[in-house]
């Protein structure tokens, strides 16, 4: 380490200091204090304090608590269903069998693609009307489904096009984890004579724990904060099944120009994600018994 | 001729050696994984395929649905030239052009916070790690609005600066540059100074050669970032000039038509393969960067 150089460390720190507290916690203050001002509509245009009116007048609006549970139930299903998966898919292509390296790579490719681009494929697919989904199950003389048309659809099928595009990304890091357990732990268990999936939930659960808690904590920020999905495809709908509270907080903010309560919304909404995700880290915490 | 391939590949066994080494117990799991690949490849194709022809063809081959639709049936390029003549051109090289300027800028962010994190002792450093840290945990879409507010305020709505700067506040870049600084051995340093070398030349002269592959990683992560990035761009940067791939393909794509699907096939197409292009060479690079940066953090 290097002391005599007092200066030269802050030198070096000054320039990404400075924004990440400009642009990472300054904007969490900003929205904070924008919570508690009208949304500069008034007559002057000048903004005034009025305390937590913008937060009483979100709490008397039934579209929010729909979307609060929307979300809720949203990521109550997605994220562990993404864990799931994805540990699932990272299991899978990690077997040593001939031509792996190859479905690996392609299993992968989602990775690369923007969540809006999935979402529009994905919406052109599974159109009502003339998505390829419906002229298989047409071919295969299934009924057609309404997909995202449907309110009782709208959910499952946004929930099936989030996982898609997530569960190759967060494989990586299992696979990750799987590959850096010695194979020779692995080994010793077989000749102990330990099946498959003894071995899998006493040696490769246990030592994947941290991973875990990483993808469940990563897989609840990606889902709670989802936008693109409900802006392209459904606009929130049909009657606010996919009304996610990003998008709702949003379309009040940019469509309604309520700025103010679109604040308050996503203050509540960081709030929350802050408790979420510390229970998670609690739930999955590695018990030493 | 053909005979004498696998010799051209003494080391590697042949491709029926090794497909009479495929154990039967293999066989679900082959199972599995092309029931995988096709969902995963599926729309992909769908898109892809149904961008080189037009609307009425890509309809006629979905209902009743022909393997057809999974091939270019009546190649033509219209719909690419359509959104051409509408300015997406202007929108890859305005998406080019940002993310290539943020790249640099996190480089060197990167890298002389992430020196200064692995090699120097100072005061408050404990704080500034923290501060680093957690800006990872705090969800960059939820500080959408309030940034907008800001980016508002200071009057950078339809600016370069307003798609570069916020970006440049990259956590995880500081934290792959720091993760590998920490490693680099002390005498590399000792002799690179030991001339007199000032601190930006040892940096540019010693350090930097050694660091190529997490300034690798770090670029592909970036770039594609931007190329990716939707919310942000949609919000302080809408106008023509300044717009970004991602808003162009949602402006398409938005207006769902049941007449401009092409135009919707042909821009997702781009952007879905312009990452692809990125990643598939680089893929082992990214990956060990992605979950250097995850498990770890």
């Amino acid at each position: 380490m290097f002391r005599r150089e007092a200066a030269t460390p802050y030198l070096f720190l000054i320039p990404a200091m400075l924004l990440i507290l400009v642009w990472r916690y300054i904007p969490i203050i900003a929205g904070l204090r924008e919570s508690f001002y009208s949304n500069g509509l008034s007559l002057t245009g000048a903004k005034q304090f009025v305390g937590l009116d913008n937060y009483r007048y979100l709490f008397d609006d039934p579209t929010y608590w729909e979307s609060v549970r929307v979300t809720l139930k949203f990521n109550a299903i997605v994220n562990p269903l993404q864990v799931g998966c994805s540990l699932l898919l990272a299991l899978l292509i990690n077997q040593a069998v001939p031509g792996i390296r190859f479905f690996r790579t392609l299993l992968l490719l989602p990775i690369a693609i923007s969540i809006n681009v999935a979402a529009i494929a994905w919406g052109l697919a599974l159109d009502s009307n003339y998505g390829v989904v419906n002229g298989i199950l047409k071919m295969l003389s299934l009924p057609t489904q309404p997909f995202f048309r449907d309110a009782d659809q709208a959910m499952p099928t946004l929930i099936g096009v989030v996982t898609w595009i997530g569960v190759p990304y967060w494989a990586l890091f299992f696979l990750a984890g799987l590959q850096g357990i010695p194979k020779e732990v692995l080994e010793a268990a077989r000749i102990d004579g330990a099946s498959r999936f003894q071995a899998f939930r006493q040696i490769i659960v246990p030592l994947l724990s941290r991973t875990t808690t990483f993808v469940l904590v990563a897989t609840t920020v990606a889902n709670f904060t989802m936008f693109a999905p409900p802006y392209l495809l459904t606009n929130g709908g049909p009657s606010g099944a996919t009304n996610l509270i990003m998008f709702d907080a949003w379309k009040r903010g940019f469509t309604y120009g309520d700025l103010g309560g679109s604040a308050a919304s996503i203050t509540l909404f960081l709030a929350v994600l802050m408790i979420v995700v510390a229970l998670e880290f609690l739930i999955t915490r590695p018990r030493h018994d | 001729m053909t005979d004498r391939l696998p010799a051209a590949t003494p080391t590697g066994p042949s491709f029926a050696q090794r497909l009479a080494k495929i154990r039967w117990t293999a066989i679900p799991i082959y199972v599995a994984l092309i029931l995988l690949a096709i969902i995963v490849l599926l729309p992909l194709e769908w898109i892809m395929a149904s961008s080189f022809t037009t609307t009425e063809t890509v309809f006629k081959n979905v209902l009743p649905f022909s393997f057809r639709a999974l091939l270019p049936e009546e190649f033509t390029l219209d719909a690419y030239r359509e959104i051409f003549d509408s300015g997406f051109g202007r929108a890859i090289l305005n998406t080019l052009g940002v993310a290539i300027v943020t790249v640099i800028g996190c480089l060197v962010v990167g890298i002389t916070a992430g020196f200064a994190f692995a090699r120097f002792e100072f005061r408050f450093k404990g704080f500034f790690w923290v501060l680093v840290l957690l800006s990872l945990m705090v969800p960059y879409e939820a500080t959408v609005i309030p940034s907008y507010s800001m980016v508002n305020d200071i009057g950078w709505t339809n600016t370069w600066q307003a798609l570069i700067v916020p970006a440049l506040a990259n956590g995880t870049v500081i934290f792959l540059f720091r993760q590998f600084f920490a490693e680099i051995p002390q005498e590399l340093l000792d002799a690179a100074r030991s001339d007199g070398a000032s601190w930006p030349r040892a940096m540019v002269g010693v350090v930097i050669p050694l660091s190529l592959p997490v300034i690798v990683t770090s670029s592909v992560l970036v770039f594609l970032s931007q190329w990716n990035s939707f919310f942000w761009p949609m919000l302080v940067a809408p106008d023509q000039d300044f717009r970004m791939v991602q808003v162009a393909v949602s402006m398409i794509g938005v207006s769902q038509q049941t007449t401009n699907w092409d135009l919707m096939f042909a821009s997702s197409t781009i952007a879905a393969v312009v990452p692809l292009l990125l990643v598939l060479p680089l893929q082992r690079f990214y990956i060990s960067s992605l979950v250097s940066s995850g498990v770890k953090g």
